[in-house]
Formats: C-alpha cells, sequence, structure tokens
C-alpha cells in the first residue's frame, strides 16, 4: 500500500515542476534539480559564461578554489637577530612589585654548612647571586623573577647536603650525590643552593649548567690529537667554561699562583696567576681544553680549597651526542672530552684531593630515554630506601654497558614533597612578599600542600602564587 | 664571501646550507661530508677556518655532482630513448616510467621526465 502512495507523490511533483518552469525562469530563481526529471533545468535561462581568468588549471594539479589572501603584515620591526633569544634566556631575579621581606636573612658563611636555618628561608647574599648567574645556575623557569630578591626555602634535603658537604671539607673527602626526584621537586633548586653553600665557603665551584648543550652539536668540536679511543673537545664551549669559572672563582684563582709547570702551546708568564692561565684559555680558543687540564691540575694540587663539580641534566650526558664521527657514527657522550672529565669524577675513578663534592642533577621537563641510565638509578634508589627490593637488568635487552659503569657505585639524594611545617614557611613567605593575598593558616597550608601533590615546591609554588583562580 | 667549490656563499649561510645547493648532495652526503671534517651541524659558512673551506673544496671535486651528474642521468636517459625503449619513450614524453596510472596525480612525472633531466646547470 506505502508503495502505492509513494509513486502517487512523484508523478504530482513532477507535474507541479512541469506547470512551474515559465515562472521559474522569469524570477530568474535558480531552478532546482530534482533526480527524477530533468525538465526544469532544461527550461532554465542559459546561464551567462563566466568571465574567464586565465587557462584552465593544468591537467593533474589542484584545483584551488580560495582566493589567496596576503599574509597580514606584522605591525613594526620584527626583533633584531638574538633579541628573540635573548629575550627568552634573560634571567630576571628580582620584583618590584614583591615587598620586601622584613625578617629575611641571608645565608652566612658560618651557618651555611650547619643545620641551624632548616626549615627557613634564607635570602641569597649579592656576591653569591653574581657568581650563580655567572655560572648560569639560575633557570628561566624558577620562579626568581617572582620576588624582591633571591631567597630559598632552607629544606631537609638541603641540610642533609651541608652535612655531607661538611665532612667533605673536614675529612676531605669526595663526595658524590646525583639528586633524583618528581618534576619541579626542586632538584635544580637544591644543585643551586649546594653551588651557593660552596660560594659561601669559598671552594672553587664550578658548573656545567646544562647537560644537553653540551650534547645537542651546536658548538664546534674536533678530535683530541692522541686519545684512543678518540676524544673530542669543544673548544668554543671550553672556552665559555673557563670564562664562566674566572667570573665565579676570582677572588681564589687571582689569588693563587702556578706551582705545577704546564706544557701548553702558548707561552705564560712566571708566577702567573690561575686567572691568567685560564685567561689565556680564554683569548685563543683552540688552547682551551689544555688550559682547562691544566687548570684542574693546579686547583687539585694540596693546600688549595675543595672544589665543587656540578652538572644538570645528567641523562643526557649518558648518551649519544648529536655529533658524529668521522666515519658517520654517532659519538657517545662520554666521549665529549668535558663530560668525560665530569663523568670520571661522579663514577670515583678521579678523586679530589682537597676534598669536595661532584652533584648532579637529572631532569624531567627534558628528560631523554636513556634506559640504562634510569635503570642505574632505580638501583641507586633502591639500594639507598629499600635495599632488600634491588631490581635487576633483563638479560636479553642490550644495555650501554658504560653508564652501567659510571654509575655503578654512585648514591642518590632522593628529593620529596615538603613537609607541612616547610610548606608553610615557604607559604608565610610568599605572603610577606605580597605574592599571596590569604591568610596563611592550618587549613590554607593542608589546602595548598595536598594540591601540590603532597607538597611539590614547584606545584605550591604555582598553586600559591602563579595561579589565580 | 666564502668560496666553496668555486661558488661564494655569503657568510651567515648554513654549511649544510651550502652544500646541498649542488646538484647530487641531499641531506644525508651533505651529512657524511661535514661529519669528515668535524664540522658541526649547525656550522656557518664564515665560521670555517681555511683549511676546513679547502677539504671541503678537495672533497667536493673528487665526488660526481653537478654537471658530471647531470650528464651522467641525461645520457642514461637518452641511452634508453636511442634503443626506443618504452621507458625512453616515456621519459621523452614527460609520463610516469613504471606503469603508474596516468589519469591522475602525474605532477612529478611531469616535472621531472625529460630528456634534459636536471637542467643546464647554474646560472
Amino acid at each position: 500500500m506505502s508503495s502505492s502512495t509513494c509513486l502517487r507523490r512523484f508523478a504530482k511533483s513532477s507535474l507541479e515542476r512541469a506547470v512551474q518552469p515559465s515562472i521559474a525562469s522569469r524570477s530568474l530563481i535558480s531552478p532546482q534539480a530534482s533526480c527524477f526529471s530533468t525538465s526544469a533545468p532544461r527550461h532554465a535561462l542559459p546561464t551567462l559564461a563566466k568571465a574567464s581568468k586565465g587557462p584552465p588549471p593544468k591537467k593533474g594539479s589542484t584545483l584551488i578554489l580560495k582566493k589567496k589572501k596576503a599574509p597580514a603584515k606584522a605591525a613594526g620591526r620584527p626583533p633584531a637577530p638574538g633579541d628573540r633569544k635573548a629575550m627568552r634566556k634573560r634571567i630576571v631575579l628580582s620584583n618590584n612589585n614583591a615587598l620586601e621581606v622584613a625578617g629575611l636573612q641571608d645565608l652566612k658563611e658560618t651557618d651555611a654548612l650547619s643545620g641551624i636555618s632548616e626549615g627557613q628561608v634564607k635570602g641569597l647574599p649579592e656576591d653569591v647571586v653574581d657568581a650563580l648567574r655567572a655560572m648560569e645556575a639560575f633557570k628561566t623557569n624558577q620562579g626568581w623573577k617572582l620576588f624582591r630578591r633571591p631567597a630559598t626555602l632552607i629544606r631537609k634535603e638541603t641540610t642533609e647536603l651541608a652535612g655531607l658537604l661538611k665532612q667533605a671539607e673536614e675529612e676531605k673527602k669526595t663526595v658524590r650525590r646525583v639528586f633524583i626526584g618528581d618534576r619541579m621537586s626542586g632538584k635544580s633548586t637544591l644543585l643551586l643552593q649546594s653551588l651557593s653553600m660552596g660560594f659561601l665557603r669559598n671552594w672553587v665551584v664550578i658548573n656545567l649548567p646544562e647537560a644537553y648543550d653540551i650534547v645537542n652539536a651546536h658548538t664546534e668540536y674536533k678530535p683530541l690529537p692522541g686519545s684512543h679511543p678518540t676524544q673530542y673537545t669543544q673548544d668554543v664551549y671550553t672556552a665559555n667554561f673557563l670564562s664562566q669559572i674566572v667570573k665565579a672563582n676570582k677572588s681564589i684563582l687571582e689569588n693563587t699562583q702556578i706551582t705545577t709547570n704546564p706544557s701548553l702551546p702558548l707561552p705564560l708568564p712566571a708566577k702567573a696567576s690561575l686567572k691568567q692561565l685560564a685567561e689565556l684559555g680564554i683569548a685563543n680558543v683552540e688552547t682551551s681544553w689544555p688550559v682547562f687540564v691544566a687548570l684542574w691540575k693546579e686547583l687539585t694540587q694540596p693546600g688549595l680549597p675543595p672544589v665543587m663539580l656540578a652538572l644538570d641534566g645528567l641523562a643526557h650526558a649518558m648518551r649519544n651526542s648529536e655529533y658524529l664521527s668521522a666515519q658517520v657514527k654517532p659519538i657517545h657522550a662520554h666521549d665529549l672530552t668535558i663530560i668525560r672529565h665530569f663523568v670520571d669524577h661522579l663514577s670515583g675513578k678521579a678523586t679530589l684531593p682537597n676534598g669536595g663534592a661532584i652533584l648532579a642533577a637529572t631532569t624531567s621537563s627534558n628528560n631523554p630515554r636513556v634506559p640504562a641510565f634510569e635503570f642505574s638509578m632505580q638501583v641507586a634508589e633502591a639500594k639507598r630506601y629499600h635495599p632488600d627490593n634491588i631490581p635487576q637488568w633483563n638479560p636479553y635487552k642490550n644495555v650501554d654497558q658504560r653508564v652501567i659503569e659510571c654509575l655503578k657505585d654512585v648514591e642518590v639524594l632522593k628529593l620529596n614533597g615538603l613537609s607541612k611545617e616547610e610548606a608553610r614557611s615557604i607559604m608565610e613567605y610568599y605572603a610577606a612578599s605580597g605574592m599571596l593575598r590569604a591568610k596563611v593558616d592550618d587549613k590554607f597550608v593542608t589546602e595548598k600542600w595536598s594540591l601540590a601533590g603532597m607538597g611539590n615546591i614547584g606545584e605550591l609554588e604555582r598553586a600559591a602564587v602563579r595561579l589565580r583562580i | 664571501m666564502v668560496f666553496i667549490f668555486g661558488i661564494n656563499f655569503p657568510e651567515q649561510t648554513l654549511v649544510k646550507r651550502s652544500l646541498e645547493t649542488f646538484y647530487g648532495i641531499g641531506p644525508k652526503v651533505s651529512r657524511g661530508i661535514m661529519a669528515r671534517f668535524h664540522i658541526f651541524p649547525w656550522a656557518k659558512v664564515g665560521s670555517l677556518k681555511n683549511a676546513q673551506v679547502l677539504d671541503l673544496t678537495a672533497e667536493l671535486s673528487n665526488m660526481k655532482i653537478e654537471n658530471d651528474l647531470r650528464r651522467e642521468v641525461q645520457d642514461n636517459i637518452r641511452r634508453l630513448k636511442d634503443m626506443g625503449t618504452y621507458r625512453g619513450r616515456r621519459h621523452a614524453m614527460g609520463l610516469p616510467v613504471r606503469g603508474q596510472r596516468t589519469r591522475s596525480q602525474i605532477k612529478t612525472a611531469r616535472k621531472l621526465n625529460k630528456i634534459e633531466r636536471g637542467g643546464f646547470g647554474r646560472a
């Protein structure tokens, strides 16, 4: 039954169309095509030929239906070459809109390595800030720009490290530690704190700010003559590194004279200071590596202060670099002389006769996957925190043996979340700086502490200062 | 301006980029050449030492690139055509050579398949 109704309707609709066309054509309404009748379109007026614009599109080429728009011109001039990068890398350590914190005390030489200031926020003295800046210890993503002047919270881990440094200073031991922890748990900041403790105690402080910058093949490299297997020096990077060392440790290097007789390709004045030695390498880029080796030898002579050597982003130093050897094979980061120097000290192959510390921080923000490194860190963590459950490497998988060897007996320091007392102390500092407008009471602290994933300090800062909900 | 293999390059050009302007050198070959002389991937032409520039020029002059390579490719195509093969004919007509359909999408063939493939060299 229904089929007959449908047929009747079709017939009707085609009839209507047959009546309409003349009206439709007069009123210039474009005829609607019907699938059942072609009469309406046939009765329509012939469409006007389009004004032809050039030849039809070439066969096989894509038909472009949209008109091309001229790209919008940016107002004003684009920044000069290098400006964007300078902006990106700019370190701002002060905020004029933040209040000066009344009772803020500086970290002092006498109590830097003692545990008495645990749980307090301490300001960094100006000369230390200058030295840290020269060493590129401040990172752009840290919250220094929010406060009047740089200050840090002396947390439990800082005190633990200070104890170790004190021991190293007194017993002339070499402390080797790798800082591990979650993202934004304060690993780089702990590195910065230890550097500042080193500066305060008049150590020789040397910092490699980013391992990634050493291995990402953005600076010149060349093979080190006479090395087997071949190692590679990075002259431009090393020269810059030397200048950072000189800037940060000016007084020590100026007041220490050369005692060994280094054989350098360039002449050195008699009774030269270490600063002069380093400047030789800065001025003559191609001699920078031999100069660094000579400088290190000088610094490890007896009677000199302890040395602190630090590196951030350790995982990058544990894999193939972006550099290529002459055989077009990737160069392992351990074959780059600077990394090799650090890694030898970290693994304990080389020691510091005057005592000192070799510190490294892992990173979670720009973190490459390096299975051997991750495994070594897991083992080191297990050895320290739960020695009854040490993981085993899957014997059916290849492993980078150099990494495993190097991190075999390295110790880790794990950064956990802050305790509630520490969180309260830092939040009081936020409030005193005027950056947190709330009453800091137990309820508020607990709320933010939980929001920050049990007191992860980066998240805490984010929740309390940066986010405005 | 730095001369590499008889061509002048502005100092701020990347070495990689300047090498890849030569016919017959692409990303892989340029990578190999630069690795051989320990030039890092982001090096600019202006930062090369004189010895490195000479090395590069020497290396390039030993390679079959530019007009020599063009001539070889063109000779190969011409040989096919002179023998009267199907492949030669398709090259001459600017159509796909290896049995692809020609109803659509033959832009690459139109661009590349010709007797004088690769052009006539630098202006």
